[in-house]
């Protein structure tokens, strides 16, 4: 009798632990959409992307011990992707401080204003002079330093304390390149739909 | 061009972003209602958020979801 109680004990504990090995598994993969959607425009072609997340989730699968539960799932996941594309050699671009000087804020709306015959049209008539490609194409241009942030805040909606946790910078560093990338971006979308 | 005001152009990343102080938004605000161009190009920015985050979207290959499930360690919890 008293041999049997360890056992059970132990019993337990492996049940427990494949119980929460399950729930992880799950929630994990619940995030899959998102986890793309992010990865897709971090990196230049779908192929990449869909190599990138399937390693991620390799790794987290194998790491799974290490998250924390009741903290940021999704930060967790795209902190491995990040540092999984870096491990692949992603080309280390130059310093956010070689990049040209960019226009300001307006420069994209009064570009597209100055395209359109009416005298100061509503803002929905100017918004529809650039197309979906025009905005996937520039982006892909935006160095990555600055996208890496756009993609996360922008279209990944995280916050700037997690973009900053999964990139590993300052909190103050993803605002100023969020900032000055949303510029450059709208630099890129002027110059495209001009041509266009 | 806006108003000509740089101040306006400047602020409206902080603005939209919630980052001003209260004393700023206060301004801002005030301005804004004085000045429609400066109003619009606000708006506009906020239209052009909304239209990068849709054109940026693309879905996840049905696929791929299916090789992902394949790397999970244990079988779906329906089957425990």
């Amino acid at each position: 009798m008293s041999e049997a109680a360890p056992n059970a004990a132990e019993t337990r504990r492996i049940a427990e632990a494949a119980r929460d090995r399950v729930r992880f598994e799950e929630e994990a993969l619940e995030l899959s959409d998102q986890v793309f959607r992010v990865a897709r425009r971090l990196v230049g072609s779908r192929e990449e992307a869909e190599d990138l997340v399937q390693d991620t989730y390799a790794r987290a699968f194998r790491s799974w011990r290490q998250y924390q539960p009741g903290t940021n799932l999704r930060a967790w996941l795209l902190r491995i992707l990040t540092n999984l594309n870096i491990d692949r050699g992603r080309r280390v671009q130059r310093t956010p401080d070689t990049q040209p000087l960019e226009e300001g804020d307006y420069f994209l709306y009064n570009k597209l204003e100055s395209s359109i015959a009416d005298e100061n049209p509503d803002e929905e008539r100017v918004i529809e002079r650039l197309s979906q490609n025009s905005v996937v194409d520039a982006l892909a241009e935006v160095p990555h330093d600055f996208r890496d942030v756009i993609v996360l805040v922008d279209i990944g909606e995280f916050s700037y304390a997690d973009a900053a946790q999964i990139l590993d910078i300052p909190v103050g560093t993803v605002m100023s390149r969020l900032h000055r990338g949303r510029r450059i971006l709208k630099q890129l979308l002027a110059e495209k739909s001009v041509i266009a | 061009m806006g108003c000509g005001c740089d101040g306006c152009e400047s602020m409206m990343q902080p603005y939209l972003d919630g980052m001003l102080s209260d004393e700023e938004l206060a301004e801002a605000r005030e301005h804004l209602e004085r000045c429609p161009p400066c109003e619009k190009r606000y708006r506009f920015e906020e239209h052009l958020r909304h239209f990068v985050r849709v054109a940026a979207d693309e879905q996840m290959p049905e696929e791929l979801r299916q090789r992902l499930a394949g790397l999970r360690s244990s079988p779906p919890a329906a089957q425990l």
